[in-house]
């Protein structure tokens, strides 16, 4: 699993952080995603795909 | 009216109206037109009260879709409530500039960003013991009184005022007149001119609380954002407003149609009791189930292009019915079923796309605190009077209870 985002488009939700702590991370000045861990284990997968499925503005992706 | 695509059936039926009665006997059920209209489509033809003939969403994946394509524009220009409410007549040409709900991006992004950081989940961790602290003082109030109590007056307005007041750095001694306004913007016996009234008054109150901040900043977010921002006064003001219009109502309405939605369906209650892991599950359940923002979010069309194989018009007015969303059967097995362990987590409450809610984590706190404390605190509450006496605000953008008299 490999993941990307597009931080231009982050409205700074934060729910991928509610749903992967360590995979994502929120920018103390902005609110913006911050990608922790690119290529976290298949252990993850479950909780990144929700997170990329419940991103308000879908700026992540997963291949 | 126009008939954009003769083929398609739904089309060609003569559009609805927004409808907005509830059930009888279902307070917690959305008007029944919005499942007949899913049925035929998850996007159908929706008349304004001036005529104008748009669009209704009532699917969640075409709500999704809709929120999160910014082809379906928030500017104001052309923007029109799918229904009369109390104070839909006053204009929104003089708004304030800093009103980001009624921006696109990348305006919308810049106020976005500058106020995210309010309300990343690590500040609203860190507003918890605060919160529990203000939920106990309340219900410690209403201990004292006995009951029975009205528990939107109680607790379920206050709550919500005292975080949000302190958020922003409003000083104790003008709390009450400041809800007092927001009461009669919100109230469904307003006049229009009690309602310009009070926005004038409530205006001037937080230009002075604006000048406050500048001449000596606290560590609360206006007087952060006039430390750390090149943000005017007026448009300090549009985000104040805002602010306060999206942290008040909901949340209170949210607590109090939720206790009454919890105290329905008692064996639910028990088992949360019994078991507060529980929780936030059953408050994704409830924000879900009773999605009490009810009229709109609503986008104009930008341009002309095709949306899930529809013709879209420049200048067509898109109204998304959350509540109609959190019920659709693509998204959730037996939708109207209340059920506190379903994991409904991919709801619509706060909305989606880059306008979605800011400060949801701050609400499930309030919510997740509220709910917890005041059970706990109570094992026995109940309703004071027979359900059929709780009137419902069926016209207000914000649906919740009138009140709800509660002993214990």
């Amino acid at each position: 699993m490999r993941i990307e985002i597009d931080r231009d488009l982050c409205c700074g939700a934060g729910t991928c952080v509610l749903l992967a702590p360590g995979v994502f991370d929120q920018d103390d000045e902005d609110g913006t995603v911050i990608l922790l861990d690119a290529t976290p284990g298949a252990g993850r997968r479950a909780a990144v795909e929700e997170a990329a499925e419940r991103c308000p503005t879908a700026v992540i992706s997963i291949t | 009216m126009t008939q954009t695509t003769q083929s398609q059936e739904s089309e060609n039926r003569l559009p609805r109206p927004f409808p907005t009665a509830r059930p009888s006997g279902c307070p917690f059920d959305p008007p029944a037109p919005f499942a007949e209209a899913r049925a035929e489509c998850p996007v159908t033809p929706l008349r304004y009260p001036d005529g104008h003939i748009g669009r209704l969403v009532t699917g969640l994946a075409s709500g999704r879709a809709v929120l999160g394509d910014t082809r379906f524009s928030s500017l104001p220009a052309g923007k029109r409530s799918p229904v009369m409410t109390p104070g839909s007549e006053l204009s929104t040409d003089a708004l304030p500039t800093g009103m980001f709900v009624n921006m696109d991006p990348p305006e919308h992004t810049r106020y976005r960003r500058l106020l995210s950081k309010h309300f990343t989940i690590r500040r609203v961790r860190e507003l918890r013991p605060r919160v529990q602290e203000m939920a106990d003082r309340l219900l410690d109030a209403m201990e004292r009184d006995c009951g029975p109590v009205d528990l939107v007056e109680a607790f379920a307005k206050p709550l919500p005022t005292l975080v949000t007041s302190e958020l922003l750095g409003l000083p104790e001694e003008d709390r009450a007149e400041f809800r007092r306004h927001v009461d009669v913007l919100f109230s469904l016996s307003s006049s229009g001119e009690e309602m310009r009234q009070s926005m004038t008054l409530l205006g001037g109150m937080l230009h002075a609380l604006i000048g406050a901040a500048r001449e000596d900043p606290g560590p609360d977010i206006l007087g952060r954002l006039t430390v750390e921002t090149d943000l005017s006064d007026e448009e300090l003001l549009g985000i104040t407003i805002v602010l306060l219009i999206a942290g008040l109502e909901t949340t209170t309405h949210m607590l109090a149609l939720g206790t009454y939605a919890l105290l329905s369906h008692p064996e639910q209650l028990a088992e949360l009791r019994a078991d507060w892991s529980l929780l936030d599950g059953a408050v994704e359940e409830l924000l879900r189930y009773l999605s009490v923002v009810q009229i709109g979010p609503v986008r104009v069309a930008a341009e002309d292009f095709e949306f899930e194989g529809r013709s879209i018009r420049t200048g067509e007015v898109v109204t998304v019915s959350l509540p109609a969303a959190n019920r659709d059967p693509l998204g959730f097995e037996n939708p109207d079923v209340f059920d506190i362990r379903r994991g409904a987590t991919r709801h619509l409450a706060f909305g989606s796309g880059p306008h979605q809610c800011m400060g949801h984590h701050l609400a499930r706190l309030e919510l997740a605190v509220g709910y917890e404390s005041l059970l706990r605190r109570f094992p026995r509450l109940e309703l004071a009077v027979p359900a059929e006496e709780i009137g419902t605000r069926e016209m207000m953008v914000t649906y919740g209870v009138l009140a709800l008299p509660v002993r214990w």
